[in-house]
């Protein structure tokens, strides 16, 4: 298997995070302290080798990057302070990008002003086809139980039609970006046959994974696992009702506390608050390697996050108090942080793991299987 | 003096670290001096602009560029390129290192200001620091009784001369003396060294002085006075006569030192039987009448009268010496410290330093290769009708060439490890040995040769150092990338000996203040010129030998010593010694630096 080195690679991954990969003598050390390493998938040196070789073809064909959960032994022990750990984030950073036939994802990963601009650009957009959208504006009667009448204001069938927009939108480019992955790694790399049978036996790991990350267990002694799956469990579960099922969620009515509306409604609220502020303060105070390198995109993904919720929380603590005005603007300010953050998040950015991660196990799945 | 000669000093200061010279003193003191016009910090340029460089060169008009801190030579080139396109000369760029004339931590800041003060005249610091010469006291202080002090004091005494060696254990010997056999002739070490131990013993040129440790050096180079403590031996050294009845009957017991812990010893004890002096010394710790009170065992059976005297008190003496030569070696890395290879945890993962004992026909199993077991009282130890190993992983690079640990690399571990493969295959001949490395340093005469014919004698060589270990029912599980063979080993193997590298010893630090030398950032002993003068120290009169001045193997360490000794008895031969650069006042310097600058114009 031939191909052409390319110098230039590092000095074109460097813009996705300045990586310390001068640094690797080639120990094994790394490769060998992880948890998730297995035969026929060795990370984090051999991305290292690549790299320091301009292998950009092995760099582009490789899973191995989405296999890593980032528990950042290999960075604690590693005795080059090399950051394998964070290599492997700059990594798919990178290869988000590479996935991203659009190539806006390389322009918001290395340009703050596209980022930011994109970001602000979609907000206004969405803040303009609200108002647009809604024609009755501030409705100051209240309904018979004292709530704020927000499906009024903003009829769900409306809103509905904007959310199967931006979910057509963001999985049709999503479904691309994932061909192209599977192109590019199962189909290019030359080193296995596929055989056409393991696309079935192999299928579980699709949904065992996405629905649970269960490998990020296997990092020892952290509880990184319980905190992701609970803010991707809330963050799922939010998407799907607001997306899915909003006649059923958004309505005038106040429920009970204990009818499912709003009982999976906090449930998604707090698996979402516990995992952001549990990486907002990780991050801040560097307390684990893990979070020791925060590039820009992983502090808006973060931020806006937090904001979307605190909106979203906002919004229901208005409307139940029959506050006319604050439940206006704060449903406003919500879709204008949501709708972005989706946008430019998920297709092109730091949610598209939430992709990625689920068919690179699936995809190490059929290489393996074809392997035997 | 001729015209005012313009002069730029920029200052380059790459670690940043606060443990420097005070850079902001050096500062104002060359802005007094005349010939210089402007004085830059690291931070008031930025080198990669080059027109910037050049803008600033003409701005004041320079014709010489000074650049001076740690490592000036670093960016030295970026002024040549600027003075040329500036329209000046090449070679006016001149460099000042401070840390090539010892100017390394705050309180050498009067050094770097006389380095600086010769630099802007253009005399080399070399030329303008010469000492004086003085009388000196021909007798000679060596401290460690390791190989590095042993071959030192024989090369001095046989040239005539009084040697004092001093040693803190109550044998000479150090870490050779455990050794089985040097790499890479396979050699017996002790067949080497105890020749020479008992050569030191009947020198009549040399006082030993065991179980002894430096309290206080005072005086000058030529002229020191030492301040030796002799710790409580307990046992008269001219009237014992070494026949061990004392041992038997005593209750007391303790860890072997001489054999890294691998087996016990009783508190009074002969560290090991070729020791010299070979006499026996009570170790205060583990002895019943020196903790509790009561006991006297060893007084009862003696048959010497009044040899030992159980109540001694430590005793301390004044030497006086002209040279002192520092021979302290090393202490191997605590492999407990990195948890993950199990040391201290799983009973069947030993340092190399316990395998030499083991492997040695003089060690606590006779030379068997066995697992560790427990004796009655739970304690750790090798017996030698334990059961045998059948597979042996020997992991490179502990505490080595790590950034969590030490970032230097220690030099003789690949070699031992190499060593130690060897002998196992040749005790236990069907036993499988591998060997997991980061690098393969075979860098000596003979080394290469010899790590060849170890991979041909069946040992596995594995490119990958090991990352974990773990217990595995009786056996440990490894987990390590084979880097050239492309694959995740998970082994089981039966004993893992970890290679752990060499230290400082804990109290470097203390000897090197009492003798007012200078250490590297890793602990080591600083010598003046690690190229050219690899064994005297800034200090007049102090010399490094061995392993104390940085990691190295035993045909190294021998020739160091003896190249230290000849140092000595070059002052001794000539009868005076130059005093040390340190003791020269900064006036002293400039002063000389005005005499040469004038002579020079003269010329």
């Amino acid at each position: 298997m031939s191909q052409r080195v390319d110098p230039t690679l590092v000095l074109e991954i460097e813009k996705f995070g300045k990586g310390t990969w001068n640094e690797c003598f080639h120990c094994g050390n790394c490769t060998a302290v992880c948890p998730l390493t297995e035969q026929g998938f060795l990370f984090p040196r051999k991305g290292y080798r690549a790299l320091q070789m301009g292998l950009k073809d092995t760099i582009t064909s490789s899973v191995e990057p989405w296999l890593c959960y980032y528990c950042g032994d290999c960075s604690s022990t590693c005795p080059r302070d090399a950051n394998p750990g964070e290599t492997m984030m700059i990594l798919r950073r990178y290869l988000t990008s590479v996935y991203d036939w659009t190539g806006l994802s390389k322009k918001f990963y290395t340009s703050h002003f596209w980022e930011f601009f994109a970001i602000i650009f979609i907000g206004i957009i969405t803040i303009f086809l609200l108002l647009f959208a809604n024609t009755a504006g501030i409705i100051t009667t209240l309904t018979a139980d004292g709530g704020v009448m927000l499906d009024k204001m903003f009829p769900h069938d409306l809103i509905e039609k904007g959310d199967w927009t931006m979910a057509v939108i963001v999985a049709g480019l999503l479904i691309t970006n994932i061909m192209r992955m599977w192109w590019k790694t199962v189909v290019k790399d030359k080193t296995v046959k596929v055989k056409f049978f393991s696309y079935f036996t192999e299928a579980w790991n699709l949904v065992v994974h996405f629905a649970t990350q269960v490998k990020f267990n296997k990092c020892e002694g952290k509880n990184y696992w319980l905190w992701h799956w609970l803010l991707m469990s809330g963050y799922v579960l939010m998407f799907t009702m607001i997306v899915v099922y909003l006649p059923w969620f958004q309505t005038d009515k106040i429920y009970n506390w204990y009818e499912p509306q709003r009982i999976l409604g906090y449930y998604a609220t707090f698996g979402l608050m516990f995992g952001l502020v549990a990486v907002f303060i990780g991050r801040f105070k560097k307390n684990n390697e893990k979070f020791k390198f925060s590039h820009i995109t992983d502090w808006l993904f973060i931020i806006m996050l937090i904001l979307t919720t605190i909106t979203g929380i906002l919004v229901h603590i208005f409307r139940i108090n029959g506050m006319v005005a604050a439940t206006y603007y704060s449903y406003i300010i919500h879709l204008a942080i949501l709708v972005p953050m989706i946008m430019i998040e998920v297709p092109f950015s730091k949610w598209s793991h939430l992709a990625y991660r689920p068919f690179a196990v699936y995809f190490a799945a059929i290489k393996k299987a074809s392997k035997k | 003096m001729g015209e005012k000669k313009l002069t730029g000093i920029y200052f380059y200061n790459p670690n940043g670290h606060s443990a420097t010279v005070n850079y902001s003193e050096i500062a104002e003191y060359v802005k007094k001096n005349p010939d210089v016009s402007v004085v830059w910090n690291s931070q008031d340029i930025s080198l990669s602009d080059n027109n910037k460089v050049v803008e600033k060169i003409k701005k004041d008009n320079l014709k010489r560029i000074i650049v001076a801190g740690d490592m000036p030579g670093m960016v030295k080139s970026y002024f040549t390129k600027a003075m040329v396109a500036a329209g000046n000369k090449p070679e006016d760029v001149f460099v000042a290192s401070f840390r090539e004339f010892g100017a390394i931590r705050p309180s050498d800041t009067e050094r770097a200001k006389a380095i600086m003060a010769c630099a802007i005249e253009g005399v080399s610091f070399d030329t303008a620091a010469t000492t004086e010469e003085i009388s000196l006291n021909p007798d000679t202080l060596v401290i460690g009784g390791g190989i590095a002090g042993i071959q030192a004091s024989l090369e001095i005494a046989d040239a005539g001369q009084q040697v004092f060696l001093v040693e803190k254990s109550g044998t000479i010997g150090g870490h050779m003396a455990m050794f089985d056999k040097t790499f890479p002739t396979l050699d017996c070490a002790a067949c080497i060294l105890t020749p020479k131990m008992v050569e030191i013993g009947q020198h009549p040129k040399i006082k030993l002085m065991t179980y002894c440790e430096v309290k206080g050096v005072s005086g000058t180079a030529g002229n020191y006075k030492v301040r030796i403590l002799k710790k409580a031996r307990r046992v008269n050294l001219a009237t014992c006569i070494g026949c061990g009845s004392c041992a038997e009957k005593c209750p007391g017991v303790a860890e072997s030192e001489f054999d890294a812990a691998t087996t016990l010893r009783k508190a009074i004890y002969i560290p090991f039987p070729q020791a010299v002096p070979n006499k026996y010394l009570i170790d205060a710790e583990s002895c019943t009448y020196v903790q509790k009170g009561k006991c006297q065992v060893c007084v009862k059976v003696c048959p010497v009268p009044d040899c030992i005297n159980l109540d001694e008190k430590d005793e301390e003496v004044d030497i006086n010496v002209g040279n002192i030569i520092i021979a302290t070696g090393f202490k191997p890395f605590e492999a407990s410290r990195a948890e993950r290879f199990g040391y201290g945890k799983f009973p069947n993962v030993i340092t190399s330093l316990e395998f030499e004992r083991l492997i040695n026909a003089a060690g606590p199993t006779g030379g068997n290769i066995v697992f560790r077991s427990e004796d009655k009282k739970g304690r750790k130890i090798f017996k030698g009708d334990s059961e045998v190993p059948k597979s042996v992983a020997l992991i490179h690079c502990i505490g080595s060439r790590d950034e969590n640990y030490n970032k230097y690399c220690s030099k003789v571990c690949c070699m031992y490890s190499l060593k130690l493969a060897h002998l196992v295959t040749e005790k236990i001949p069907d036993a499988k040995v591998s060997e997991y490395f980061i690098d393969m340093r075979a860098f000596g005469k003979g080394y290469e040769e010899f790590y060849e014919r170890i991979k041909h004698e069946g040992v596995r060589m594995v490119r990958g150092r090991t990352a974990k270990v773990e217990q595995s029912g009786t056996q440990l599980l490894l987990r390590t990338e084979d880097i050239l063979g492309g694959n995740l080993l998970e082994e089981k193997v039966d004993m893992v000996i970890l290679a752990v590298g060499l230290e400082p010893r804990e109290d470097a630090a203390k000897l090197a203040d009492m003798l007012g030398i200078d250490r590297t950032e890793d602990g080591w002993f600083m010598e003046s010129n690690n190229a050219s003068n690899p064994v005297n120290t800034y200090t007049g009169g102090i010399s490094v030998a061995g392993v104390c001045q940085g990691p190295k193997d035993i045909p190294d360490t021998v020739a160091q010593a003896s190249a230290a000794a000849s140092r000595v008895l070059q002052s001794i031969v000539k009868g005076k010694i130059n005093k040390s650069v340190k003791d020269l006042s900064l006036s002293q310097i400039e002063s000389q630096v005005k005499k040469l600058s004038l002579t020079e114009e003269k010329i």
